[in-house]
């Protein structure tokens, strides 16, 4: 019974806004005990090295940008990224938490829930509603498993989103820029809905968790 | 502060116009008049091969039109091509594909040049005139033969009228008439052809089919019924003409699918040209006819139409082949090759001569000599086809000091806006903002494909500022989400560009349902033009009554162009004709009728409001909402299928004005930015490019007779065109605002424009005169630069200048 209200009480303090994330740099101000400080270590750690080979493979080996194959190829080899090398760069408190396989599960099953809202922002910013949806969904599906360790960690510290939102952005950001190449006359294949698209979000991606902790 | 201001802006325009004078000179040409140059005296005795000739000219008409099975309908001309007595070509026609530059380039056989396609608009222009230069009309004149004309009057613009024995001129600019227009010139028909002996050379300008597709595209219900009649009058020529006569049918240009012209896309360059006569059945048809059955089935390449039927020629290619088959020499300034398949038609010995004769005509345009040699015909047929070539590619020459003066003149006050600008400004967000936004949009004038998408820029550049504002403020999401909702639909209502056209368009939606599409139309003009005026008995009587006079008139217009309309408004909008017509029984003839009155009447009548509100206004008796009564008037002059975007602006307007108000302090340079960006965003996606082609005419005529005034009617072509754009222009004067700083505002407003202005115009002008031997100058940079010329005084002088100040000096 202690336990369930306990519980909820956690689930009072729930917050999507930034005020109660505590970060590196007011950690020494203000030490909470409930809600412990939550920061990514400056590490060379989070580079994301295996975007680096997606978008290699994306590009020079897949078989004229194969969209399909790379969300495959994207999915283990980003869970294998959050459990060794991001959440060993995510520090609560004083300590690394140890990866938890439900909420890995979890945060799956939320990552493809995502899915559905991030397809309507996509169309919001212009995608075609009707014509080619299933791209669209396509380009929500690696949108959103580029931000998976980012959803992890949003489940994990009590939906305390503010230091998350960083990743998220930074990949808005990056597919937002490329979409720069699609009027170009040059006529190429890559130009197609959504390749450009798909590799920005790769290149925010690679920015954003690599330079992340440090903005 | 203003004043300055205003001197700015002024100063930018002449700079523009002064380079604009430089870069688009008059064509240098030669003058004096050609005469057989290879063995001259035996080309003088030689007899023609045909002695009288009838040239048909139907304005747009497209190869597909004569050629294909799905559109065409000239079932005459198609039994004469697969008899072999007629001759069918596609033939194209060099942008810019108008009226004028392409007669020029029928007549004259040269190239175009740019100019007249905008002395195409402005008509009563002399320095178009072909008086001096050489054409097969002068060397028919100069043989004594005989001509007569009836169709188009930009023929006796172009031509003096004593070229013509009788003559009949039709105007090309009442572009709703479909009808008349072409009876007037056939009506002259059957008294000709019974005094054949009279005359030699007899041109007919039909115009019909040209408004019909400015109309209603080029697949209007209108057409097949204007084909048959087309087809009626070749049928009826050529029943009626011996076999020494050459019956010539041809378009000046094509047109799109939407049935605009002026562009360079395959639709528009692609025009038929087919020639008749009897005596054409004793000799080969071309190559590509041999094995041919007309009507052909269309070709599609990807999926898309080319427009390529039969034999491919050179529009231009028609005049020297005209002056072998005539035996008059090639007029001086032709570019055109004889088309081989006629050569048979002459003698061996004088096929040859003639060829040399082309050929040498072409050298010495270039100023080369003849390199006498015997090559055999075909060597020199390639050897022509390369200098014709180089000469549709050195059609201009720019006069460089005045264009280094406009760009010199700019480039100075382009610093001193910038300085001006952010001594004013500050280094702020804002003017950060708008030099990154002017910068980008100048770098962009450099790429011919962000030109023709340069909506893609805007809608990107909305996005953006949208996310920046979200991720900046990161309260106010609901409001952030209405508008990314808003601009969305937006962007979705048209296709803007060349590149990519979607079938899904709102607007193509809306023409399916047109139910669906009346009842939002009705709904958008009543809530958009009474918006802000329930609380005074005044003001509602008067926004109530325009909305009302609106609606039906754009009800009237659909029906008269033959659009669905639920059928309790068709009733509604016929008992409101019945005030403007004296006709009572036949409800076509009614609603014809009472169109033009009505519309004039709605005109006086928006006058009498506008005057009758802002006196009450200064009395006190009503409030000064100038800004909905405006939007009447804009939805007025919008296509229909266009008007209830008004209603997603007025959303869009109100959630953009409670963000301001309530989150940026109604800060005054954001104001601008966000109007400066959804001025340009809708414009492009109202349907407007960066294209001449895409100039929609269909609300230029509301309400003008038939004696017109061609500055009324393009002043309506551009409120018409600008609807979306001043909308978002005035859309700065409903922010709320300390009435005390009312004149400070409205000058710190203008300075993002006049920074963009400014900004972008450089780059503009860098971009013309680097890519000036381009391919694409003719058909990407210089609308382009037409664009931003019309921009700058219809927009920045006319309407943000001068109706803006007014609605700022009425207030709120």
């Amino acid at each position: 019974m202690s336990l369930k209200n306990k519980r909820s009480s956690v689930k009072k303090s729930v917050s999507f806004s930034d005020d109660n994330t505590l970060t590196r740099n007011n950690l020494k101000k203000h030490v909470d005990h409930d809600n412990p400080p939550v920061y990514v270590r400056r590490t060379t750690l989070t580079v994301p090295w295996h975007i680096f080979a997606l978008l290699y493979y994306y590009i020079y080996i897949s078989n004229s940008y194969d969209t399909v194959a790379l969300l495959y190829l994207l999915i283990p080899l980003q869970i294998t990224y959050l459990v060794f090398q991001f959440n060993k760069s995510t520090v609560y408190g004083k300590k690394l938490l140890k990866i938890k396989l439900p909420l890995v599960l979890i945060s799956l099953c939320a990552t493809l829930l995502l899915t559905i809202p991030t397809t309507v922002i996509i169309i919001l910013f212009g995608a075609p509603l009707i014509e080619k949806l299933f791209e669209t969904w396509l380009l929500s599906l690696h949108l959103c498993f580029l931000a998976y360790p980012a959803v992890y960690q949003v489940f994990n510290g009590d939906f305390k989103v503010g230091l998350w939102k960083r990743y998220f952005v930074m990949i808005v950001v990056g597919a937002w820029t490329s979409c720069i190449v699609i009027p170009l006359d040059w006529d190429r294949y890559w130009q197609t809905w959504p390749i450009p698209v798909v590799v920005g979000g790769y290149l925010g991606a690679l920015v954003g968790y690599s330079i992340g902790a440090f903005i | 502060m203003l004043r300055q201001i205003i001197t700015l802006l002024l100063a930018q325009f002449v700079a523009i116009f002064i380079f604009c004078c430089g870069f688009f000179p008059q064509k240098n040409v030669l003058k004096g008049n050609a005469d057989f140059i290879i063995e001259s005296s035996i080309q003088t005795q030689s007899k023609p091969v045909f002695d009288k000739f009838v040239l048909i000219v139907v304005d747009a008409l497209r190869s597909d039109f004569v050629f294909e099975e799905s559109i065409s309908n000239f079932k005459f001309v198609h039994s004469l091509i697969n008899d072999g007595e007629a001759w069918g070509f596609t033939a194209y026609s060099n942008p810019p594909t108008v009226t004028l530059p392409r007669l020029k380039g029928i007549t004259t056989g040269s190239t175009p040049n740019f100019l007249d396609a905008i002395l195409n608009v402005a008509e009563d222009d002399s320095s178009s005139n072909l008086k001096e230069q050489d054409s097969w009309l002068k060397q028919f004149v100069r043989q004594g033969k005989k001509m007569r004309f009836f169709g188009d009057d930009t023929w006796l613009k172009l031509f003096p009228l004593d070229f013509f024995q009788e003559y009949e001129g039709t105007n090309s600019f009442f572009v709703s008439d479909f009808e008349q227009v072409d009876l007037n010139v056939t009506r002259h028909l059957p008294h000709q052809l019974e005094t054949q002996k009279d005359w030699d050379v007899l041109i007919l300008h039909y115009l019909g089919l040209d408004h019909i597709g400015h109309k209603g595209g080029a697949r209007s219900v209108f057409m097949p019924g204007k084909h048959a009649e087309m087809d009626s009058i070749v049928k009826n020529i050529y029943e009626n003409v011996d076999e020494n006569t050459l019956v010539c049918v041809m378009g000046d240009h094509g047109m799109n699918e939407v049935g605009n012209h002026g562009g360079s896309s395959p639709g528009e360059t692609s025009s038929a040209l087919v020639m008749i006569s009897k005596k054409l059945k004793q000799f080969q048809p071309p190559l590509h006819q041999r094995d041919v059955h007309l009507p052909i089935t269309t070709q599609f390449q990807d999926g898309e139409v080319n427009y390529d039927y039969l034999t491919k020629v050179q529009q231009v290619d028609f005049v020297p082949t005209l002056a072998a088959l005539f035996n008059i020499p090639i007029p001086k300034n032709n570019v055109g090759i004889i088309i081989p398949d006629f050569l048979q038609l002459l003698d061996s010995k004088m096929a040859a001569i003639k060829v040399k004769d082309n050929f040498n005509q072409l050298a010495s345009l270039l100023g080369r000599t003849l390199e006498v040699k015997n090559e055999s015909i075909n060597e020199e047929f390639e050897q022509m086809k390369d200098l014709q070539e180089v000469l549709t590619k050195s059609a201009t020459n720019y006069k460089y000091p005045i264009l280094a003066a406009g760009f010199g003149l700019l480039t100075v006050l382009t610093a001193v806006a910038l300085w001006y600008g952010i001594s004013i400004m500050q280094l702020s967000k804002s003017s950060l903002l708008t030099i990154v936004l002017s910068l980008l949009l100048g770098i962009a004038t450099f790429s011919s494909s962000f030109v023709e998408e340069e909506h893609q820029i805007w809608w990107w550049v909305i996005t953006g500022a949208l996310l920046l504002s979200q991720l900046y403020l990161r309260k106010a999401l609901g409001l952030h989400f209405v508008c990314f909702v808003c601009v969305r639909l937006i962007r979705g209502w048209n296709n803007s560009g060349q590149k990519y056209t979607y079938d899904n368009t709102i607007f193509e939606l809306l023409k399916a349902n047109p139910g669906v599409q009346w009842y939002l139309n009705i709904l958008t003009i009543f809530t958009v033009g009474l918006g802000g005026s329930l609380g005074d008995r005044l003001s509602f009587i008067l926004s109530f009554s325009l909305c009302a006079l609106c609606g039906s008139y754009k009800i009237s217009w659909a029906i008269v162009n033959r659009e669905d309309v639920p059928f309790w408004m068709q009733e509604l909008a016929f008992k409101s004709c019945l005030f403007f017509t004296k006709e009572h029984t036949n409800p076509e003839e009614v609603f014809g009728k009472a169109l033009v009155p009505m519309a004039q009447f709605f005109f006086k009548y928006f006058i009498a409001c506008l005057v009758v509100k802002i006196s009450a206004s200064k009395i006190g008796v009503c409030k000064a909402n100038l800004f909905s009564m405006l939007s009447i008037l804009l939805m007025f002059q919008s296509p229909t299928a266009n008007i209830p975007l008004f209603f997603i602006f007025e959303v869009l307007r109100a959630a953009l004005s409670r963000l301001f108000t309530d989150y940026y302090g109604s800060n005054t340079y954001f104001v601008s930015l966000s109007s400066l960006l959804l001025q340009y965003f809708t414009f492009y996606q109202f349907g407007g490019t960066n294209s001449i082609a895409s100039i929609d005419l269909s609300n230029a005529y509301n309400g003008v007779p038939e004696n017109y005034n061609i500055y009324l009617v393009g002043f309506m072509m551009f409120v018409s065109n600008f609807a979306p754009t001043i909308y978002w222009s005035l859309y700065k004067s409903t922010i709320p605002r300390p009435e005390s700083r009312k004149w400070i505002l409205y000058a710190e407003q203008k300075i993002p424009f006049l920074i963009f202005n400014c900004v972008v115009g450089v780059f503009l002008l860098i971009a013309c005169y680097v890519f000036r031997f381009h391919l694409f100058i003719w058909s990407v940079f210089s609308p382009k630069l037409c664009y931003f010329v019309s921009w700058n005084i219809f927009m920045n002088i006319i309407i943000e200048c001068g109706l803006e100040s007014i609605v700022w000096a009425v207030g709120n």
